[in-house]
């Protein structure tokens, strides 16, 4: 595909600098949490937004280049799924005033777009069945959806490391504030996760003239579903809370990377775009 | 008459046991038990190949392996006997469960100071479930699909429809690089009573008409072929990929067309491929059966005479051919109307009445009463 190569090579050092920042603000969370130290936390902080920044600006780069929403790749997708995580903490961070929560937050997005330079770069065209504006919806969804998970993930992890994390103790909220965060950070990825399933299901009927077609993509999103349900049924009604609730979070962000990275490495189907 | 006696411990035991059975089956606990095993299911249905027959799986995992997934039915999970009913159950999970609580729901709603519209969430959330679950089995048993396809002007019946439909037009439309861009069949649909409807399917954006949806499902190409005898012309016909044609006196002999290359290459490991889709070399690919037999497969280029004893195959004219999907699905909406209260119900749920708050009001007042 003709790509504009000035727009190119700015998106490429765009996503290399957001790479490198989000590097530097994992290191600088981890000194925080072994030293105690509060300019290491707020620098942390301050380089993950510029992170955020110039990550934002890759995509709106890469979309201009490529002329669409640029989601619709493994490199894309994972880079969007960064993205979506670094968005979600960001709010929990302001709304729950728990800075430390980047230490468990930040190597994840580090992780998930470390994984997206591994995946080749070039713009391709969209095949037909990807040229719909529904493809914006559910792919947008899923990244908000999958970063709400993200950040359940990495509080679940504070929560279940609580005892052990030495000098970083005092700096993680209560108990009572930890739960709250990891089921609101829940429902916010179960909210995005239904209206996912649902706009693609829309989209799919728009294609192929059926909604659902038990492709391991939509199966696998649907075990995610039904084990966030079991979550939040256990949690409001049950009232499952501290450490079981936060090892249920964790089992169901690992069904979230199944779902996204196994299914499209392991299991072939409509969703299978390298 | 009947001696109350002795028949009443009788039925209270009876009604006992049926309270406790009710309650059971709407209860959370055989919901969980269900999704455990929808979960098992999804799992096996989406990691073993579905649809395949019965040597696949023994070639695959093995004679007891491959005979216990076929006897399991895990080679057709999602349609199986025992999927459909853990779907059902969990149908009546849902009824007894959003049933039994509607009252105390609304309840809640009606003594609540203001009126709060959150204390329906969940049950918003279970009905819209349940309705998608209802409307989506039932669009199993009512949609009704049928498959047409040929090139460019033809007309064939679709299905037992009593529709015609007429491809007036294909088009492939191309990129620069090559890459498709979009696939569009014009049509003309005509009922039984003459009347008619045209429009143009493309990927993403089906046709209309008369109740179905038609979808540019697919392409490929079709060759023309006359078969000649003895040099004179016996036959002419048209056939797509994956299709055979035979002289009507001799059925025993048939030319089967393979694929078409409309940009021959050959490639570095020997094998052939195409260059582009653009008509600069193309070659089709070909085998000859006699008495079911394949007796030779080659290449032919457009035009090139294929001789067998006394007979004579010629392909020429390649043309590509468009594959329609005609879908009716009268449950679809009921499907979209669940999606929404679904997403009504979490929305509310989450957002409109937090239980994190209920909570801890309740943990400021135990007297308060709960709401469900």
């Amino acid at each position: 595909m003709q790509t504009n190569p000035l727009l190119s090579s700015l998106e490429s050092v765009a996503f290399m600098a957001a790479l490198v920042l989000y590097l530097i603000c994992a290191a600088l969370y981890f000194i925080y949490a072994g030293t105690r130290k509060e300019w290491a936390g707020k620098a942390a902080w301050w380089v993950l937004l510029a992170g955020f920044l110039i990550h934002t600006v890759r995509i709106a780069v890469r979309g201009i280049n490529a002329g669409r929403l640029p989601m619709t790749n493994q490199y894309e997708f994972a880079s969007a799924f960064a993205w979506g995580i670094a968005l979600c903490f960001l709010i929990f961070v302001k709304k729950f005033k728990f800075d430390a929560l980047g230490v468990f937050v930040a190597p994840l997005i580090f992780l998930v777009i470390g994984y997206a330079s591994m995946q080749s770069r070039e713009i391709h065209s969209l095949m037909p069945a990807l040229q719909s504006t529904w493809l914006g919806f559910h792919v947008s969804m899923a990244i908000i959806g999958y970063g709400g998970f993200g950040v359940a993930f990495g509080v679940s992890l504070a929560y279940v490391l609580r005892g052990k994390l030495g000098g970083l103790s005092h700096r993680v909220p209560e108990e009572k504030t930890l739960d709250l965060i990891i089921y609101r950070a829940v429902a916010l990825g179960f909210l995005f996760l239904t209206m996912c399933m649902i706009t693609g299901a829309i989209w799919a009927k728009r294609a192929w003239g059926s909604y659902w077609s038990w492709d391991p993509k939509e199966t696998w999103s649907l075990v995610t579903w039904i084990i966030y349900a079991i979550f939040l049924h256990l949690r409001l009604r049950r009232g499952l809370t501290g450490r079981k609730a936060a090892v249920f979070a964790i089992v169901g962000f690992l069904c979230v990377i199944f779902t996204y990275v196994g299914v499209n490495t392991l299991l072939s189907g409509l969703h299978s775009y390298r | 008459m009947e001696d109350k006696t002795t028949l009443q411990p009788q039925n209270n035991s009876v009604n006992g046991t049926a309270r406790k059975l009710l309650r059971f089956l709407r209860g959370m606990p055989f919901s969980f038990i269900l999704l455990g095993f929808i979960i098992a299911a999804c799992v096996a249905g989406s990691v073993i190949p579905q649809g395949g027959s019965a040597a696949l799986y023994t070639q695959r995992y093995g004679a007891s392996w491959g005979g216990l997934i076929c006897w399991l039915q895990l080679d057709r999970v999602f349609t199986c006997w025992w999927f459909i009913a853990l779907a059902a159950l969990l149908c009546l999970n849902l009824i007894l469960c959003s049933v039994s609580r509607f009252g105390a729901v609304r309840r809640a709603w009606k003594s609540a100071g203001e009126k709060t519209w959150g204390v329906w969430g969940s049950w918003l959330t279970h009905l819209g479930l349940l309705l998608m679950i209802v409307g989506f089995a039932a669009g199993q048993f009512l949609a009704r699909e049928a498959v047409v396809y040929g090139i460019a002007g033809s007309t064939q019946p679709l299905g037992d429809t009593g529709l015609m439909v007429t491809i007036d037009k294909f088009e492939v439309a191309l990129r620069p690089d090559n890459t498709v861009e979009q696939y569009t069949a014009a049509l003309t649909i005509a009922n039984a009573a003459g009347e008619t409807q045209s429009g143009a399917a493309s990927v993403n954006h089906p046709f209309d008409a008369f109740g179905y949806s038609f979808y540019q499902d697919s392409m490929g190409w079709a060759n023309y072929v006359d078969i000649k005898k003895d040099g004179q012309l016996v036959k002419t016909d048209l056939i797509c990929a994956g299709e055979y044609t035979f002289p009507d006196d001799q059925p025993s002999l048939a030319l089967m067309f393979n694929k078409f290359y409309p940009d021959l290459i050959r490639q570095p490991d020997g094998s052939f491929a195409t260059a582009s889709p653009q008509l600069n070399n193309p070659y089709s690919l070909y085998s000859i059966y006699f008495d079911g037999s394949m007796v030779a497969m080659n290449l032919a280029e457009p035009g090139q005479p294929i001789p067998v004893h006394n007979y004579e195959f010629t392909m020429y004219d390649p043309v590509e051919y468009t594959l329609i999907v005609a879908k009716s699905d009268p449950t679809a909406w009921l499907v979209g109307v669940a999606s929404a209260v679904l997403l009504a119900g979490l929305f509310l749920s989450f957002y409109v009445r937090p239980w994190e708050e209920n909570r801890r009001k309740q943990h400021a007042d135990e007297s308060a009463p709960q709401l469900p």
